[in-house]
């Protein structure tokens, strides 16, 4: 029973850490840009989130789509007016501009936000349900199955329409890309953007399940992080793999090992996996 | 003959010069410097923002009439830097403190784990330092001797709240302690462990979880299935804010719930809302308790009504025992009537007094050995006191859902 439960836990925790993790992927397989940006993006939609449910009663999970659309203006602005100068450097140089860029961000939050913990508390909460012994918490599987959904919008999109197959062709061969028509900048942006889309859907979910504050970004970044490794980078059932991956070995490494080394069993195994697996479980070098 | 005038007169003048400048530095009030390493900025902001009002709350009473040092009446200045909550950066700025900013006196930084590390700095350069929010034993029992604590030992709190809880018919002894893997949180998780275990309960389950930890969803569900009649967890606002979140989302219940510490901030409150109901707390210092001081707050009441006057709102442990770390170094000073750190570090291991804080006498290690830290609980959305039974609001209440 308890291992059912465990297991439980790990899914629902899982599909959380895929939406946190697919627009990092996403801007570090195609633009080879290790966004640090991407955890203050996460809480600034979580704030969004917060203040519409509090000022317009409107529901964090209605909100999620919007808050993405925020973060998309201030992705694709960020990217085209100071990222994009150096998009071509080696990725020392991009990472440190984003780090820049993340304690700009930060301490602007911490400054209008103070680092106070605030958390949506639902007036409607779903509740629990249970079967046998079992506890499904049902907020967390609304939030978990909607991050899938997006994260799965997102898949369609980048296989389907052609801003998405223009995103994987410039992942592929950036050259080649742009030999045949594709407006390089333009994607980048695009990208970008939608990497910031992703990090606000995240937040705006998560806002009902943990503590909105700016120094909450790094826990984000790290998971982010670490699901990239697991799953493979750029790869979006890569993420989604990662994803549950990281809940489960959490969850089951807190029950063997104690909470305390829940973090460090996870770590060990992405040792491990660099080692003898360095694309992660779905990565293949550059492909989609 | 001529230019021996000038010679006197230019010499008469200059002479009344010097005195002026002389008289005006000697009427002009000296100023006491005393300097404040606080975590402004990071995950221990909230805590340090609290800190920071007690201090500035106290110097600006105390600065009304100014501290009499022997019959001459000085202000006091507080110097703050920003440790950003990394405590190896504090233990820097405790000595640029001292080496640069020459302050007479030093505030510690916040908690136990940082107050140990720059008391080491202090020590060396025997400055006496009043540490405002550090409770566990392994700070004092360094034999430093130009440390003082405003905190009693942590047994202080789990002890009495263990002889309470066994006091109710409960049904089962089982004990759950699940504690943030940090110098306090873990110190309090181990002494409560004591203190349960003297009064007979068993403690199936003791876990520590890692600082940041995000999700507690796995040792919370561990708990559920051991049906422990008292959750006991440890940790700051944060993590005690998460976990009880996730015990609801996970339909973890117990008779009773004690965290510690967290719950005695209205900020608890407001992010937990109704899940905050009939847990359980105990802290150094209530705004319901009833002092009467010499000091320049007089008495708890007073402190409490210029507190919300300043701020806005009904003081808590922390904020008040930072207030109280002046008091006690104002105290000692007066005593002493001097500024020599030397004298003033004896009159503050003699103090023997009354504040709005509570009596304040010192150990022998330099920790507070007069308060009795009081116990309580949330009902109806507020901190309400359940011991000691002199300022006992109400019964302690079972059940948490």
């Amino acid at each position: 029973m308890l291992t059912v439960q465990i297991l439980i836990n790990g899914l629902l925790l899982g599909g959380l850490y895929a939406c946190i993790a697919a627009g990092f992927s996403l801007v570090w397989g195609v633009l080879n840009i290790i966004n640090i940006l991407h955890g203050s993006f996460i809480v600034l939609g979580s704030y969004i989130a917060y203040f519409a449910y509090i000022y317009l009663g409107i529901h964090p999970f209605l909100m999620a789509p919007f808050a993405g659309l925020a973060l998309f203006g201030l992705g694709y602005l960020l990217q085209r007016g100071i990222i994009n100068y150096v998009v071509t450097a080696p990725v020392l140089v991009t990472l440190t501009l984003t780090f820049g860029l993340d304690l700009l961000l930060n301490n602007g939050m911490l400054q209008a936000f103070t680092a106070d913990y605030r958390k949506v508390n639902l007036t409607h909460p779903l509740g629990n349900w249970f079967v046998g012994d079992i506890v499904v918490p049902l907020d967390r599987l609304a939030a978990m199955l909607l991050s899938l959904l997006f994260v799965l919008v997102l898949w369609w999109v980048l296989r389907t329409f052609r801003i998405g197959r223009a995103i994987v062709a410039v992942r592929m061969d950036r050259e080649a890309a742009a030999l045949m028509g594709v407006k390089v900048a333009q994607i980048y942006a695009v990208t970008f953007g939608i990497g910031a889309v992703m990090a606000g859907t995240a937040g705006s979910l998560l806002s009902v399940i943990f503590p909105i504050s700016p120094l909450a970004s790094i826990a984000y970044l790290g998971k982010a992080f670490v699901v990239c490794v697991l799953g493979g980078l750029g790869s979006i059932p890569g993420v989604i793999i990662g994803g549950f991956a990281l809940g489960i070995i959490e969850s089951f490494g807190a029950l063997y090992f104690g909470s305390e080394h829940a973090l460090t069993v996870s770590f060990v195994l992405l040792i491990v996996l660099l080692v003898v697996r360095p694309t992660g479980i779905m990565g293949r070098k550059g492909y989609e | 003959m001529q230019i021996a005038h000038y010679k006197r007169v230019l010499k008469q003048g200059l002479l009344t010069l010097a005195g002026l400048v002389l008289a005006a530095t000697l009427t002009m009030a000296q100023t006491i410097k005393i300097g404040a390493p606080l975590p402004l900025t990071g995950p221990l902001s909230p805590e340090g923002i609290k800190q920071k009002n007690g201090y500035d709350l106290w110097a600006e009473q105390a600065n009304i009439k100014g501290i009499n040092v022997g019959g001459k009446r000085h202000k006091v200045e507080i110097v703050y830097y920003d440790y950003q909550s990394k405590t190896p950066r504090a233990v820097q700025l405790a000595e640029k403190l001292i080496t640069s900013d020459k302050v007479n006196f030093l505030f510690s930084p916040f908690g136990s784990g940082a107050t140990k590390a720059a008391s080491g700095v202090s020590e060396k350069y025997q400055i006496p330092t009043i540490a405002a929010t550090a409770s566990s034993e392994a700070v004092y029992n360094q034999g430093y001797k130009y440390l003082f604590g405003t905190f009693t030992p942590n047994i202080t709190l789990t002890s009495p709240l263990a002889k309470i809880v066994k006091s109710k018919s409960l049904g089962t002894n089982r004990v759950a302690i699940l504690a943030r893997n940090d110098f306090f949180p873990l110190a309090i998780a181990n002494v409560a462990k004591k203190s349960v275990a003297d009064e007979g309960f068993d403690v199936v389950f003791f876990e520590k979880y890692a600082i940041g930890t995000l999700d507690h969803a796995s040792a919370l569900t561990q708990i559920r299935a051991k049906k422990p009649a008292w959750i006991f967890a440890t940790g700051y606002v944060n993590d005690l804010i998460l976990i009880r979140k996730q015990m609801a989302e996970l339909g973890v219940k117990a008779p009773v719930l004690t965290m510690i510490a967290g719950p005695a901030y209205k900020e608890f409150v407001e992010a937990t809302g109704k899940n905050a109901e009939n847990v359980s707390s105990a802290a150094w210092w209530h705004p319901a308790v009833r002092y009467k001081g010499n000091d320049v707050f007089g008495t708890t009441e007073n402190y409490n009504r210029l507190f919300k006057a300043k701020f806005g709102g009904i003081p808590d442990y922390t904020q008040a025992s930072s207030s109280a770390s002046g008091v006690i170094l104002q105290m000692a000073i007066e005593k002493a009537g001097t500024l020599d750190t030397k004298k003033v570090r004896d009159a503050i291991a003699a103090l023997n007094t009354e504040t709005f804080y509570g009596p304040i006498r010192f150990g022998a290690n330099g920790q507070v050995v007069s308060l009795k830290p009081p116990i309580f609980q949330i009902q109806n959305g507020t901190q309400i006191v359940i011991y000691p039974k002199e300022i006992k609001q109400a019964d302690m209440k079972m059940g948490v859902k």
